[in-house]
C-alpha cells in the first residue's frame, strides 16, 4: 500500500521531491566526504610519520655546538631511545637556481641536508627512504606543487650543478606553514657546498615513552643545552601536517551542517504544506479510528524513500569526488593504510544523515496529535488565528500598492511558513558573507598585525651571521638618509633566561626595540612602553602561565630583573614563542635582527626591496606583500576559492529554495488566486504579490544574515584563524561587496526564481478552482 | 432595451477522445440591461459552465460572447480582468473570501487594486453597502468569526463595490438555511430594483420564482424558457407553483 501512495505522491510533486532529494544528496555527500577525508588524513599522517620516523623532540640551533655534552645528556636520560644531530645548510634563495629561475623571492629558509642514518628520514613519493647519489638533488614536494622544479631539471646551487632526481616528503617541514625546507644531496656533494651557507643544527630525539615528552622538554631546558632556535615537538609536527587539509575538512563539515539544516527546512516546509492540504483526509483517518502512528507511517514512508535515495546518491557522489580532494593529502603525505575503513566511516556518516532526517520528519509529524478530527472535517483547514496581523488593514493602507500590501500582509499572517524560507535565506546570506569577509580580512595588509608582524612595507631579516648589530646599524644608517622611507624600526632578538613558577629556568626570546612604530594587534593589554614592561605572545603567555599585570622574572648576568606583563599578542613567527620589550641590554648575544620599513610611496616597494637586497647581501630582504603571499598564499587562495564557492552554493540554494517555495505556495494558494482573478486581478497583479512576499522575506533575510555574519560569523572565522595563531581579530569588511554586490546578487536570484516559480499562476483556471 | 450580454452558439467541452463531453452544446442566450434572470437545470446540465463562459472566466471552444458591446474572445487577458473588476460582480455558493483579510478588507479588495488613493471613498461606500446588507457591525471580524449567511451578504457587498452592470450568482443561497436564503434574495431583488442586471444559477424553484425570466437547461442546451412579471413582493406561492409546474412539464 505504501508503495502506491509514495509513487503517486512523488509523481504529483516531481519538482519538490527532486529538490528535497538534491539537498539530502548534497548533505550526505559532504558528510561522507568529510568522514573519508578525516580518516585518510589522519591515516596518511600516521603512515608518513611512522615511515619517516619523525623525531619526538627537536631543537634547532645555530652557533657553536657541543656534541659530546649532548651525547652525554642523551645517554643519561632514561627516556631517550635514539638521538642524533643533523646539519641543515642554510643557503640564500638567490643561490638556488632551477633552469635559470632562482628562489630569490622565496620566503622559505631553504637549506640542504644529507639523508639521516637513524630516523627523521626524507622519503620519496612512494614512501621509501631516498638513497641519493652524487650529482642528484631531491627537492621538497611543495616546489613540485607550485611548478618551481621538475624532475630532470638542471639545478645550480652556488655554482655547483645538480640534476633534480625527484621530490621528497619531509615529515617535519612539508607544510608551507613551517618556514624551513630541506633539499637532499649526497654526502660528498654536501661536503663540497658546506662552506657556501651557514650551518644550523637539528638536535633530534626519539623517546621510549612519548607521553613523558613534557618531562623530557623540561629536562632538556634545565640542562642548559644548545637552544638557539625554535623547539618543536611531535604533536606540533602532526598539527603542521594536518592544518591545511584539516581546514578544508572543517569547512566541508561546516557547509554540510548548513546543507543538512537546509534539507531539514525544505522537508519542514513541504511537510507542513502537505499536512495543510491533507487536513481533511487526516481528520477523516483519525475519525474512523486510525492511530496517529498509522497515519504518520504513510508520510514517514515517503520521506524515508526520498532520504534513502538521496543518501545513496550522495554516498556514490562522495566516492566520485574523493579522488580530487584526496589528491593533496596523497601528494604531501602519501597513501593512507585505512581507506576501506574510510569508506565504512563514510557510510556511517550517511546513515546518520538518514536517521537525522527520519527523526526530524517524525518530530514535525507530531502536530498530527493536535489536529481535531471534528474541526478538520467541518472546515477542512486548521482554524488557527492569525495573530498580530489585525492592525495591518487594507482600509488603513495609504502607503503601499494594494498588491504589495497583500504580499506583505500574507507574510505577516503566515509567519510560520515564511520563517522556514527566511531561515534558508539567512543561512545563504551567511554563507556568502562570512567567507568573503574572511578572505578580505586575511588578504588585507593589516591582517599580519594579528600574526605578530607589524604592518610595514619591507622587512629585512639578519640572522645566522656574525656582527649582527653592526650590520643592522649599517642598514639603519642607510634608511635614515633614504627619503622614500617614511619610518623604520630595528628590532633585535636576544635570548634570556626566565624563572618559571616551579623555580626552574627557561630560555625566552625577547625582541627589543621600539614596538610603537609598527604595532602588532594585542589581544589583551598594549605594547610595552616602559623599561620594566614586557609583552608576551599568546603561546608563551599560556606556557608560562602569565596574564596581563603579572610579573615575570628575567635572570640577566646572575641578577634578577622583574618585568610586568603589559600585553599579550598572537604570533605565528618563530614557532609562536616570542616576547617584546623596550629595555636596553648589552649582555646577551644577538640572535637575529628584523628591520621593518614603510615607504612614503608604496609603488616603490619592489624597487626598494631589490635595491636593499643587492646592497646588503647578508640580509634577507622581503616585501611584506610578497611575505604575506608566500606564507599565507595557499591559505588565502583556498579561502578565496571557498568564498567564490560559497557565493555559488548560496545563490543556487537561494534560487532553488525560492523556486521550491514559490511553486508550493502557488499550489497551496490556488483557491485564493482563483478568487482574486475572478474579481479582476490580473496575472501580473498576482505575480507582484508573490514577488513582494519573497523580496520582503529576502530583505529580512539579508539584514539578519549580515548581522549574524558580523557577529557569529566573526566568532566562527576567528576559530578558523586562531587555528593558525591569531587569537582575536575583527573582520575587515569591503562594504561594496558585502552590503551592495552580495544583496544585489541574492535579490536577482530570488527575483528570477520567483518569476519562474509563479509562472504557474497564469495557468490557474478560475472555473476549476471555484466551481462548486 | 440594450443587451448587456449576447452569447451566440457557445460550445464548451471537457475531456479528450471517447471521454469528451459537450457541457455546452451550442447555447445562445441574451441578457438585457437591468434584467433579473435565473438559470435552472439538473446537476451536470451546464448551468455553472454557462455562467463562467458568459463572464469570461472560462474561454469557450466555439461560438462567441459579446459583453457590453465587446467580443470577449478578442479581449486581452488583462483587459478581461479589468472588465470583470469594473463591470461584473460575482457571488458564489461558498463564500470565496481570503483568509488573511477581515470582512471589511475582503469587501473592498477588488476596488482597492491600483486605487488606494481613493481608500476613504471606497471605505465609505463599503460602509453604506454593509449597512444595507445588515452586517455593518461585522467589519472588523475575521471571516471565521461570522455565520455563512453573513459571509454571503459580505460577498454580495463585495460584488457591488464597483457598481457593476451585472451580478452573477452561482447558487448563492445553496449553502444557507431557508430564512437566510430569503434574506439574500431580498437583497438581490433590491439590487435589481436599482437597475443592475442579475443572473442567478439555481436549482431551487423558490429562488427562481423571484426572477423575471428563467432559462431551463438540460444536456448542455437551453431546453425551454419562461417569463414572469417583475416580482413585487406579493403572491410568491403562486409564482413558485407556476415554476414547479413548468419544471414538471419539461421533466426537470
Amino acid at each position: 500500500m505504501y508503495y502506491g501512495i509514495i509513487r503517486n505522491d512523488i509523481l504529483k510533486s516531481k519538482a519538490i521531491t527532486l529538490t528535497t532529494m538534491i539537498f539530502v544528496a548534497a548533505a550526505a555527500m559532504l558528510v561522507s566526504l568529510a568522514a573519508i577525508l578525516v580518516v585518510n588524513l589522519t591515516g596518511s599522517i600516521d603512515t608518513l610519520m611512522t615511515q619517516a620516523k619523525t623525531p619526538h623532540f627537536m631543537q634547532m640551533h645555530s652557533g657553536e655546538i657541543d656534541t659530546v655534552r649532548l651525547t652525554a645528556f642523551a645517554e643519561q636520560n632514561g627516556n631517550v631511545d635514539e638521538f642524533q644531530v643533523l646539519e641543515f645548510l642554510n643557503v640564500d634563495g638567490a643561490q638556488i637556481v632551477f633552469d635559470g629561475r632562482s628562489l630569490a623571492d622565496n620566503v622559505q629558509d631553504n637549506g640542504f641536508s644529507i639523508q639521516s642514518k637513524k630516523f627523521d628520514y626524507l622519503l620519496d613519493l612512494d614512501g621509501n627512504v631516498i638513497n641519493v647519489t652524487d650529482g642528484e638533488l631531491y627537492v621538497p614536494i611543495c616546489y613540485m606543487k607550485d611548478n618551481t622544479a621538475r624532475v630532470g631539471d638542471k639545478a645550480v646551487i652556488s655554482g655547483k650543478e645538480f640534476t633534480v632526481a625527484g621530490f621528497l616528503r619531509d615529515s617535519q617541514m612539508n607544510s608551507t606553514l613551517s618556514s624551513s625546507k630541506r633539499f637532499l644531496v649526497s654526502e660528498n656533494d654536501y661536503a663540497e657546498i658546506k662552506d657556501l651557507g651557514s650551518t644550523e643544527y637539528l638536535i633530534e630525539f626519539r623517546l621510549r615513552d612519548l607521553s613523558a615528552l613534557s618531562a623530557f622538554e623540561t629536562a632538556y631546558t634545565s640542562a642548559g643545552l644548545e637552544a638557539n632556535g625554535p623547539t618543536i615537538t611531535y604533536a606540533l609536527f602532526k598539527t603542521l601536517n594536518a592544518i591545511s587539509d584539516g581546514l578544508m575538512i572543517a569547512v566541508i563539515l561546516l557547509v554540510s551542517a548548513l546543507v543538512v539544516s537546509i534539507a531539514f527546512m525544505c522537508i519542514r516546509f513541504t511537510l507542513l504544506a502537505k499536512i495543510e492540504d491533507d487536513y481533511r483526509e487526516i481528520g477523516v483517518m483519525k475519525a474512523i479510528g486510525l492511530r496517529v502512528s498509522d497515519i504518520k507511517k504513510v508520510y514517514l514512508a515517503k520521506y524515508a524513500a526520498i532520504a534513502a535515495a538521496g543518501c545513496i546518491l550522495g554516498f556514490a557522489l562522495s566516492l566520485v569526488f574523493r579522488g580530487a580532494l584526496l589528491e593533496n593529502i596523497r601528494l604531501y603525505m602519501g597513501e593512507s593504510e585505512s581507506s576501506s575503513f574510510a569508506a565504512a566511516l563514510g557510510i556511517i556518516g550517511v546513515l546518520l544523515v538518514f536517521l537525522a532526517i527520519i527523526a526530524y520528519v517524525s518530530v514535525v509529524l507530531k502536530r498530527f496529535r493536535k489536529i481535531s478530527a471534528a474541526e478538520a472535517i467541518r472546515f477542512g483547514t486548521s482554524q488557527e488565528k492569525h495573530i498580530g496581523a489585525k492592525r495591518f488593514c487594507l482600509s488603513r493602507n495609504r502607503l503601499l500598492d494594494t498588491n504589495i500590501f497583500l504580499g506583505v500582509k500574507d507574510v505577516r499572517a503566515r509567519k510560520g511558513l515564511y520563517a522556514t524560507m527566511l531561515a534558508v535565506l539567512v543561512l545563504s546570506a551567511f554563507i556568502i558573507i562570512v567567507p568573503q569577509n574572511l578572505y578580505n580580512t586575511i588578504s588585507s595588509k593589516s591582517f599580519i598585525s594579528y600574526m605578530g608582524i607589524g604592518s610595514c612595507d619591507m622587512r629585512i631579516d639578519i640572522q645566522q651571521t656574525d656582527n649582527i648589530s653592526e650590520k643592522a646599524a649599517e642598514i639603519a644608517k642607510a634608511m635614515k638618509v633614504d627619503s622614500v622611507i617614511s619610518k623604520y624600526a630595528v628590532l633585535t632578538t636576544k635570548v634570556f633566561k626566565t624563572k618559571t613558577e616551579g623555580g626552574s629556568e627557561e630560555s625566552i626570546k625577547i625582541e627589543l626595540g621600539d614596538h610603537s612604530i609598527f604595532p602588532v594587534a594585542y589581544s589583551q593589554g598594549r605594547a610595552p612602553a616602559a623599561e620594566d614592561e614586557v609583552a608576551l605572545s599568546a603561546i608563551n603567555a599560556n606556557e608560562l602561565g602569565k596574564k596581563v599585570g603579572d610579573v615575570m622574572t628575567l635572570v640577566m648576568e646572575g641578577k634578577e630583573k622583574n618585568l610586568m606583563v603589559c600585553g599579550i599578542y598572537s604570533d605565528i613567527t618563530n614557532g609562536g614563542k616570542t616576547a617584546k620589550a623596550v629595555f636596553t641590554d648589552n649582555s646577551a648575544d644577538i640572535m637575529r635582527c628584523v628591520i621593518s620599513a614603510a615607504f612614503s610611496d608604496k609603488a616603490l616597494t619592489d624597487g626598494k626591496v631589490l635595491e636593499y637586497g643587492n646592497r646588503f647581501t647578508f640580509a634577507k630582504v622581503t616585501g611584506v606583500d610578497e611575505f604575506v603571499l608566500q606564507t599565507f598564499g595557499p591559505t588565502i587562495s583556498a579561502i578565496k576559492k571557498a568564498s567564490y564557492a560559497g557565493v555559488a552554493v548560496a545563490l543556487i540554494i537561494t534560487g532553488l529554495v525560492t523556486l521550491l517555495f514559490m511553486k508550493m505556495l502557488v499550489a497551496k494558494d490556488r483557491y485564493s488566486i482563483a478568487v482574486m482573478k475572478a474579481f479582476g486581478f490580473t496575472n501580473s497583479d498576482i505575480r507582484l504579490q508573490y514577488v513582494t512576499r519573497s523580496v520582503f522575506v529576502l530583505i529580512m533575510g539579508i539584514v539578519l544574515g549580515t548581522l549574524l555574519a558580523n557577529t557569529l560569523g566573526q566568532v566562527l572565522a576567528g576559530a578558523v584563524i586562531s587555528s593558525f595563531g591569531a587569537s582575536s581579530f575583527e573582520f575587515v569588511i569591503n562594504p561594496l561587496t558585502a552590503y551592495l554586490l552580495c544583496p544585489m546578487m541574492m535579490i536577482s536570484a530570488v527575483l528570477a526564481a520567483t518569476m519562474i516559480g509563479t509562472s504557474g499562476t497564469g495557468q490557474i483556471k478560475i472555473s476549476e478552482n471555484i466551481k462548486e | 432595451m440594450n443587451k448587456i450580454i449576447i452569447g451566440e452558439n457557445i460550445v464548451k467541452s471537457f475531456g479528450e477522445g471517447d471521454e469528451k463531453r459537450h457541457v455546452l452544446d451550442g447555447v445562445s442566450v441574451e441578457i438585457n440591461e437591468g434584467e433579473f434572470v435565473a438559470v435552472m437545470g439538473p446537476s451536470g446540465s451546464g448551468k455553472s459552465t454557462l455562467m463562467f463562459a458568459l463572464s469570461g472566466m472560462d474561454d469557450v471552444d466555439g461560438g462567441k460572447v459579446v459583453f457590453d458591446g465587446r467580443d470577449l474572445s478578442a479581449v486581452a487577458e488583462n483587459e478581461l480582468s479589468d472588465i470583470r473588476r469594473t463591470k461584473m460582480g460575482f457571488v458564489f455558493q461558498q463564500p470565496t473570501m481570503l483568509k488573511n483579510l477581515n470582512i471589511h478588507d475582503n469587501i473592498i479588495l477588488p476596488s482597492m487594486r491600483g486605487n488606494r488613493k481613493n481608500a476613504v471613498k471606497i471605505s465609505e461606500k463599503a460602509a453604506v453597502l454593509m449597512k444595507r446588507a445588515g452586517i455593518a457591525e461585522l467589519e472588523k471580524r475575521d471571516i471565521t468569526q461570522v455565520s455563512g449567511g453573513q459571509l454571503q451578504r459580505a460577498g454580495i457587498c463585495r460584488a457591488l463595490m464597483n457598481s457593476p452592470k451585472i451580478v452573477f450568482g452561482d447558487e448563492p443561497t445553496g449553502a444557507l438555511n431557508s430564512k437566510s436564503a430569503q434574506e439574500i434574495m431580498d437583497l438581490f431583488s433590491e439590487i435589481n430594483g436599482d437597475g443592475t442586471a442579475v443572473m442567478l444559477v439555481t436549482h431551487d424553484a423558490k429562488i427562481a420564482a423571484r426572477t423575471e425570466r428563467i432559462l431551463f437547461m438540460r444536456d448542455g442546451k437551453i431546453e425551454s424558457e419562461m417569463r414572469l412579471p417583475k416580482f413585487d413582493g406579493t403572491d410568491i406561492d403562486s409564482r413558485v407553483k407556476e415554476v414547479t409546474v413548468k419544471m414538471r412539464e419539461i421533466g426537470i
